[in-house]
């Protein structure tokens, strides 16, 4: 589903943001992204939804190769993407409703899809009894619900998590990741940049560590820090 | 057609027109008082080139004959004119009817019974497809043989009117100016509007809504300003006529106030929105690509 081979890319001010990079993600896999701060996750994401262009190597999005895309190919890439942000970015000014209606709306959705599909996510992640609030009536997790809720509306193939939990209590926490886990199941590619170690420790899925704009170790089952897990893996 | 839809886009373009209100006045002013100036000067130009063709229609060459030429010589005369491309006709006016002729155009201001003898020499009246030959044809006419005198008014006319023309571009130049800046000024009130939906326009372009489709709800917004502009001009214009022209016609007799007020007015409402339409796209569109 995602293939990123010898992937370098270089920020506007010189410093390499990622250098080498070769990745692959299956179809409904769930992949942590983990890393400090600037350690290129983020970079890593924008790659996949054409917000940013390598310098050389290939990036591969359901066999569509992202860096070669042409401008106007782009919306449509983006209708496969989910993306969900550590600050939500939900329309302060719109409801819940109209903020995951608005995702539908201006791709030229027709009427009789967005009245079937927002229900539908709103079910989904649980906000369907606060669907007319607005978002700033709405706690931490839930507004982080409506995103996932808008970011899902348009069946995305690949939903991209950019530290989703990050202004989230450890209770909140567990509800988004068990949100993303269930999504996931449903046939959901997930990818997460977190760094949050908890998480990546309870979670036990596949762990891709990031370093220095490196993969510095790629894990099924793995931990935030390889072989530092809070239960360390008795091997058999 | 999907009402729903329709709402939406409405809705936004509702929201973006209402967001910043004080510019949104600007703009409209702006495009209002061009539009005004662009309209008076068409009125001006149509109603002067109405005026002018009027006048110049009417020039004609005339050709005064020596008195001893003979009926021969009037007709070689008479054949040669008409072989000439440029000219329009050719009508002999024997003295007498010349002197009819002026009779009835000086009317009681002169009284011709004064006259002993018919002072005036047979001619021929020549008028000329193209006002610019008339010096030309005049000047070919001057040395056929018989011809006593050559006498054209157009000189003074297509100096006037070649005057008239440097005037009218200068004028075209100015409104022209005066168009840009309009255009810079919805430009810039469409960038406001654009900067205050930054967010969603992010969003839109995260989810995947095509630039074509951002872009439409700020060109309506364009348009709108553009439109509302020129039906603003276009109030203004119509009284200032009501008021004006009644007044201008009963001292300009001469001058036909005959302008073609609808097809005026579409070229006015068109103009309005393209201003709108093509500052908005660049905006936006300049917004797009960063």
């Amino acid at each position: 589903m995602i293939e990123l081979r010898g992937v370098t890319l270089t920020y506007p001010n010189g410093t390499r943001a990622l250098d080498d990079i070769d990745l692959e993600i299956g179809k409904a896999d769930f992949v942590f992204l983990v890393g400090h701060s600037g350690t290129g996750k983020s970079s890593l994401l924008k790659l996949l939804y054409r917000e940013a262009i390598p310098d050389s190597g290939e990036v591969m999005v359901d066999g569509i190769r992202v860096d070669k895309l042409r401008r106007g190919k782009i919306a449509a890439l983006r209708r496969n993407i989910g993306v969900v942000f550590q600050d939500y970015k939900l329309l302060t000014h719109k409801t819940v409703w109209e903020n995951v209606a608005f995702a539908l709306q201006v791709t030229g959705a027709r009427s009789k899809d967005v009245m079937r599909q927002v229900p539908r996510v709103l079910d989904l992640v649980g906000l369907s009894h606060k669907s007319r609030m607005l978002p700033n009536e709405l706690s931490g997790g839930e507004q982080q619900r409506a995103a996932i809720a808008r970011a899902l509306v348009n069946n995305p193939k690949i939903l991209l998590c950019d530290e989703p939990t990050g202004n989230l209590d450890p209770s909140n926490t567990t509800e988004i990741i068990e949100l993303l886990q269930r999504i996931n199941l449903k046939g959901t590619t997930v990818l997460v940049a977190t760094h949050n170690q908890a998480v990546v420790d309870r979670m036990r899925r596949r762990v891709v560590r990031l370093e220095n704009g490196r993969i510095l170790h790629d894990d099924e089952r793995g931990y935030y820090f390889r072989g530092l897990g809070q239960s360390p893996v008795l091997s058999g | 057609m999907d009402w729903g839809r329709v709402q939406f886009f409405l809705g936004e373009v509702f929201s973006n027109f209402t967001r910043n209100a004080a510019m949104q006045f600007t703009a409209i002013g702006t495009v209002a008082v061009t539009i005004v100036m662009l309209g008076t000067f068409l009125y001006v130009r149509e109603t002067l080139a109405t005026f002018g063709q009027g006048i110049l229609k009417q020039i004609e060459i005339a050709v005064y004959l020596n008195d001893n030429m003979t009926d021969t010589q009037a007709k070689a005369l008479a054949a040669s004119l008409a072989k000439d491309e440029r000219i329009a006709s050719a009508r002999y006016v024997p003295r007498a009817e010349g002197l009819k002729e002026m009779r009835g155009r000086l009317g009681r201001d002169f009284d011709t019974s004064l006259l002993t003898a018919n002072p005036l020499p047979n001619a021929f009246r020549v008028t000329v497809r193209n006002v610019d030959d008339v010096p030309k044809v005049a000047a070919t006419i001057t040395k056929l043989h018989g011809v006593a005198k050559v006498d054209y008014a157009a000189d003074t006319v297509t100096k006037l009117l070649r005057a008239a023309d440097v005037i009218g571009r200068v004028g075209l130049a100015m409104i022209g100016l005066l168009v840009l800046t309009t255009a810079i000024i919805i430009a810039n009130t469409i960038r406001l509007t654009v900067f205050a939906r930054r967010r969603e326009i992010a969003i839109m372009q995260l989810v995947g809504a095509t630039n074509m489709y951002i872009r439409m709800p700020f060109i309506a917004e364009g348009i709108v300003a553009g439109v509302i502009g020129a039906a603003v001009a276009l109030v203004v214009l119509a009284v200032a006529q009501m008021q004006i022209v009644p007044k201008l016609a009963s001292t300009l007799q001469f001058v036909p106030f005959h302008v073609n007020e609808l097809q005026l007015t579409g070229e006015l409402l068109l103009v309005g929105a393209a201003v709108g339409l093509l500052s908005s796209w660049f905006s936006v569109g300049r917004y797009l690509r960063a």
